[in-house]
């Protein structure tokens, strides 16, 4: 393929894309785990993202969900991240070409972005919003860019996987 | 022949397992709503059992955490078993061969038992749990779920 970029087609052909690619039990593991850990990454944000919302867990306060909830929901991350480079190692051509792929890349950009504003900027003033029932727009915009964003990368991950379009 | 093996065969034929199976699109997309659904669910039971094994917000009555996350976990439920049967029922004989199907179907029902029994008494009891209890009840609840998730993922591999 010669519109895929030499080191996407180095990645192809290494000995860990091949091995990961052709072995009957890795590339099987490594997906498993990969799609469960969704359930302690975005599974567990998610709940955080609820919460930021005022649309679950209206009884904890927000400075305790966040302080409990992001440690898991990190490590959760590290697991997704490091699996999902080696998926990607394995199927590299594919996963180049792949318009999902693409999307799934950008989502997760803003997904961090957003992630990143948030934990830089706007929970400076977390403590006070405990006081109140549904925190302010900054704070609930947070939570509704991180659902739809991750939702958009299960979507876009999944797509990938089945090769649609 | 098993004596389930009938039963296979006409889900297999039925009218929404047949228009599932003749589209390239309606399994993916349905699929893709199946895991979103699971995100929710194994989320919520994820941060339940760990609060129940005392790793998260301790100074939160197990109760009220329960009462605050059950409209979502029962609304990701009712999806996934909605979506689990429709992705079923376009591929019944392919389950019906399939051991992993066999172990998920089994975990599934032993989850679903403890779950609304045992783990929901304790959970919604007035009384705060022991943490012995807590940690048992938590922990069996937990590899009970994910049983049901890597016996489901093995499906489409074995």
């Amino acid at each position: 393929m010669s519109n895929v970029p030499a080191i996407i087609q180095w990645m192809q052909n290494s000995d860990i894309g091949t091995g990961i690619r052709e072995s009957i039990w890795l590339f099987p593991v490594v997906e498993a785990t990969h799609v469960l850990t969704l359930a302690l990454s975005v599974g567990v944000l998610i709940w955080f993202d609820l919460r930021l919302m005022g649309w679950g867990m209206k009884h904890q306060p927000i400075s305790q969900v966040h302080k409990q909830v992001m440690p898991y929901a990190f490590v959760g991350f590290l697991i997704m991240f490091v699996t999902g480079v080696l998926l990607f190692w394995s199927e590299a051509e594919k996963c180049y070409l792949s318009g999902f792929f693409r999307a799934k890349v950008i989502f997760l950009a803003l997904a961090g972005l957003n992630a990143g504003i948030f934990e830089l900027s706007t929970k400076k003033t977390i403590e006070d919003w405990d006081k109140y029932p549904i925190p302010p727009v900054k704070a609930r915009m947070a939570g509704l860019v991180s659902i739809i964003s991750w939702t958009a990368v299960i979507i876009a991950g999944r797509a990938t996987a089945y090769n649609l379009f | 022949m098993h004596f389930l093996l009938p039963f296979f065969k006409w889900c297999d034929s039925t009218w929404l397992g047949e228009t599932i199976r003749n589209s390239r699109l309606y399994f993916p997309v349905i699929e893709t709503f199946h895991l979103l659904a699971l995100t929710v669910l194994f989320g919520a039971v994820i941060v339940l059992n760990l609060r129940l094994c005392g790793l998260f917000m301790k100074n939160q009555p197990v109760q009220q955490l329960a009462k605050d996350l059950s409209p979502w976990a029962l609304c990701s439920l009712v999806v996934i078993l909605a979506s689990g049967v429709m992705l079923f029922l376009s591929e019944a004989m392919k389950c019906y061969a399939s051991v992993p199907f066999q172990v998920k179907m089994a975990f599934l029902f032993a989850a679903l038992i403890f779950h609304f029994t045992i783990h929901w008494k304790v959970t919604r009891a007035e009384r705060e749990p022991r943490l012995i209890a807590g940690i048992l009840v938590g922990s069996i609840n937990f590899l009970l779920w994910f049983g049901v998730g890597v016996g489901g993922r093995a499906i489409g591999f074995l």
